[in-house]
């Protein structure tokens, strides 16, 4: 496992985004292969731009994201092969079906036919969706759109799986069929970085966590580690969390 | 009664009028959106700067008054006295935007029982639902005297210009119109929701929509097609064929005209109609608009369905899976396959017009290059909307490991190959007549779709497919880019069809607006 660690999944550094004001900024960060990695951060912190300018889904204006070695800002498309997407809006097609809707992913990330259709049958399976695998989408609820949207970011076995707000809006069922999914992932080598504003998914399922504010990364390890950072012991995450914010808040 | 009773009995009045859901407050509530909508349709979403909206007026009107002036200027004299001729003129060009409101006011009905937006609100509130529902019939009613003033007054104006005053009398016709079809549009809707359910009125009313806008004018043109062998369907009022099938000047088919031409007692006659076809309906089924709205909440669209393969996993390119996903979204799409084709049924005079000449020669085929190029480029803007602004799953398509000039060149093709499969027939049929003018056609309908594509790519913006209506007021520099590269383009073919080469100064023009076009897109959009 350590031998694994010593290779980075996710490499940042200097990652800048300025829109009215920095939006990110100067942000350095390294996660390891097999980690599992939350992202925390007040409101308009910064994390979801972060985590779409790695994704590739927005042009930093300065800083390098090297994934799994891969530039990329220079080679997106390397990048984007070992690469998965989930945001807490699930955007899915509401015309097709789950399955119709994994064969197509299958189909971008150019997967095999014949590997593609098992592994969907056994997601689908997984994530309890089996009996909705060739109804439309249009009808679902949210929750059951967000497994749709997580199966197809699993599907293509990403090494790395990026994830906004994943349980946002799920009820409780589908909230530990997507935590054990992603634990699962985990335990395969697979590196999963997600935000959350539910601490305590952080607090239980991350290994390292990193607080972010205005853009930039306040601190960061494991729980104990936060809870030196922060002068506080034996408190939870969500005090340490508090605690570290509102260091960097500009006094009233 | 003293002064301070009667102030406090007005002010007690007032106040109940205006009472939290009360009708006026409803009103207000409904007047207050609509205010922001049409600061939106103004504005596309960006700041509202009154100077430039009131010079955007002043330049519209103006272009609308020359145009109603070139044509209907020259009938400013018109008096009663014009007898079944005039009143056939007159009656059938009312009738030609009588429908277009009423395919309007169909629409905006429908949109009453399927639009979620506050519904859920109202619902769960103990106010009145046949209120709010009455108010915003008659808001319905409100936009479309609205659209028939924006169509009609221009056209006023010059008549009493030239004419005289009696001519202000259309503007009741005007307001009439609105308010009979919009009593119509909720009849209409009402039974289509009795007859086919809730699940597939929405689609059902969309087509009849479609089909109750163009179907007059097409009807006309096929008629004048067929009968007098000319597009205009003012030559075929005029004819003897339509005249000698006409009541005579005193019949009650022309009350409206005579109301028109300043006729008081006719006026009030279809003032009168007009009001009793809105409010019985209006009384009459106001009270089930709500049932209706909750019957749509609980439509499930859900079930087994056909898969868009029977090999859902197989080898195949990115591009071929983009295309097919795009054909495969826009088939199982009725609404949006209806809001993107119905315009293919202006094509039908183009069609009858090809079979009619058929055995002719070339030269009544000319008519068509110009017809099926500015087809292609509308029809052409809107799939390429779909395809590029209209993506839902947009985060998917930009994480996927395939470069993004790959996913737009497959999406262009999807939109050509999509264009080209539905102008195949027409270039068939011009092809056994003439390979060079199948050429011709072929080239300009490909252009122009391919230049509609181009504007929608520089100006895409994401939106979800279902603001598909809302496309061109998100983009109206997009908007009238397409137009005039289509018109641009459908010019050059027409004078290419012509067999002469000044088609070159029209496609320098359609290339001009291409160049101005990617000159003036958002920098961020590409």
């Amino acid at each position: 496992m350590n031998m694994e660690r010593t290779v980075s999944a996710l490499r940042v550094t200097g990652l800048r985004k300025i829109f009215q004001r920095p939006a990110v900024d100067g942000l350095d960060l390294k996660v390891g292969q097999g980690e599992f990695y939350a992202l925390l951060g007040p409101n308009g912190a910064g994390k979801t731009t972060t985590l779409r300018m790695v994704a590739g889904l927005m042009q930093p204006d300065a800083g390098t994201v090297s994934i799994f070695g891969i530039d990329a800002l220079a080679d997106p498309v390397a990048a984007k092969r070992i690469t998965s997407w989930v945001s807490d809006e699930p955007m899915i097609y509401d015309k097709l079906s789950p399955t119709e809707y994994l064969a197509f992913v299958a189909g971008l990330w150019g997967m095999d036919p014949a590997v593609a259709d098992k592994k969907s049958a056994d997601l689908l399976e997984w994530l309890e969706l089996k009996p909705h695998a060739h109804e439309r989408c249009e009808d679902f609820s949210k929750g059951m759109r967000q497994k749709v949207a997580l199966a197809g970011a699993l599907v293509h076995e990403p090494k790395l799986i990026i994830l906004d707000e994943p349980l946002t809006g799920l009820d409780a069922r589908a909230a530990r069929l997507v935590k054990d999914a992603l634990l699962a992932r985990v335990r395969q080598g697979c590196t999963v970085i997600l935000t959350t504003h539910i601490l305590e998914v952080a607090e239980r399922m991350a290994e390292r966590i990193g607080v972010i504010s205005r853009g930039r990364l306040i601190a960061e390890g494991t729980l104990e580690e936060l809870r030196k950072q922060s002068g506080s012991s034996n408190t939870s995450l969500e005090d340490v969390f508090l605690t570290l914010v509102a260091e960097q808040e500009p006094a009233q | 009664m003293t002064d301070a009773t009667t102030a406090a009995a007005t002010a007690a009045t007032t106040a109940a009028l205006t009472a939290p859901g009360s009708w006026l407050w409803f009103a207000r509530h409904e007047g207050r959106l609509a205010w922001r909508d049409l600061r939106y349709l103004m504005t596309g979403g960006g700041r509202w700067r009154g100077r430039n909206v009131i010079i955007t007026f002043i330049v519209l009107g103006l272009g609308l008054h020359l145009i109603a002036f070139g044509v209907v200027g020259r009938h400013a004299k018109m008096t009663l006295e014009v007898g079944t001729p005039g009143f056939t003129s007159i009656t059938g060009s009312f009738l030609l935007i009588f429908f277009l409101l009423l395919s309007q006011a169909l629409e905006q009905v429908t949109r009453l029982f399927y639009g979620r937006g506050d519904l859920d609100l109202f619902r769960s509130s103990p106010a009145s639902l046949r209120r709010i529902f009455a108010i915003r019939v008659l808001a319905i009613a409100v936009s479309t005297t609205m659209m028939a003033l924006v169509i009609a007054l221009p056209a006023i104006n010059v008549l009493a210009l030239f004419g005289g005053p009696h001519w202000f009398t259309g503007l009741g016709i005007a307001v009439a119109a609105a308010a009979i079809t919009t009593g119509i549009a909720l009849t209409m809707a009402s039974v289509l929701f009795d007859t086919l359910g809730p699940k597939r009125t929405r689609f059902a009313s969309q087509v009849a929509s479609a089909i109750v806008g163009s179907a007059f004018i097409i009807g006309i043109q096929a008629v004048a097609i067929l009968s007098i062998g000319t597009l205009s369907p003012s030559t075929l009022f005029g004819s003897d064929l339509v005249l000698a099938r006409m009541p005579d000047a005193d019949s009650a088919l022309w009350i409206p005209a005579r109301a028109l031409l300043g006729s008081g007692p006719d006026l009030v006659i279809t003032v009168l109609a007009a009001a009793i076809v809105l409010i019985v309906p209006m009384t009459l089924l106001s009270g089930r608009l709500g049932g209706y709205a909750i019957a749509t909440a609980s439509v499930h669209h859900g079930g087994n369905r056909r898969a868009w393969s029977t090999r859902l996993f197989r080898t195949t390119s990115s591009r071929q899976l983009l295309q097919r996903k795009e054909w495969v979204l826009l088939f199982r799409d009725p609404w949006l396959a209806s809001q993107t084709l119905m315009q293919l049924l202006y094509l039908i005079p183009a069609a009858l017009l090809l079979w009619r000449f058929y055995g002719d020669s070339r030269g009544a085929l000319i008519v068509l290059a110009p017809v099926l190029t500015m087809a292609a480029g509308q029809l052409g803007g809107g799939l390429a909307w779909l395809a590029v602004s209209g993506e839902d799953a947009p985060d998917l398509i930009a994480t996927a490991p395939v470069s993004p000039r790959r996913h737009l060149v497959a999406k262009v093709e999807a939109v050509l190959i999509a264009v080209l499969a539905i102008f195949a027939p027409f270039l068939i049929g011009i092809f056994s007549r003439s390979w060079s003018m199948a050429l011709i056609v072929a080239t300009g309908i490909l252009v122009a779709a391919f230049s509609s594509t181009l504007i929608q790519i520089w100006f895409r913006s994401q939106a979800r497919r279902r603001y598909f209506r809302r496309r061109q007021t998100s983009s109206r520099i997009a908007t009238f880019a397409e137009a005039f590269s289509s018109v641009a383009w459908a010019s050059a073919a027409a004078t290419a069809a012509n067999e002469s080469w000044f088609w070159i100064a029209p496609a320098i023009v359609a290339m001009l607006v291409l160049v101005g076009a990617y000159n003036i897109r958002p920098r961020t959009a590409s």
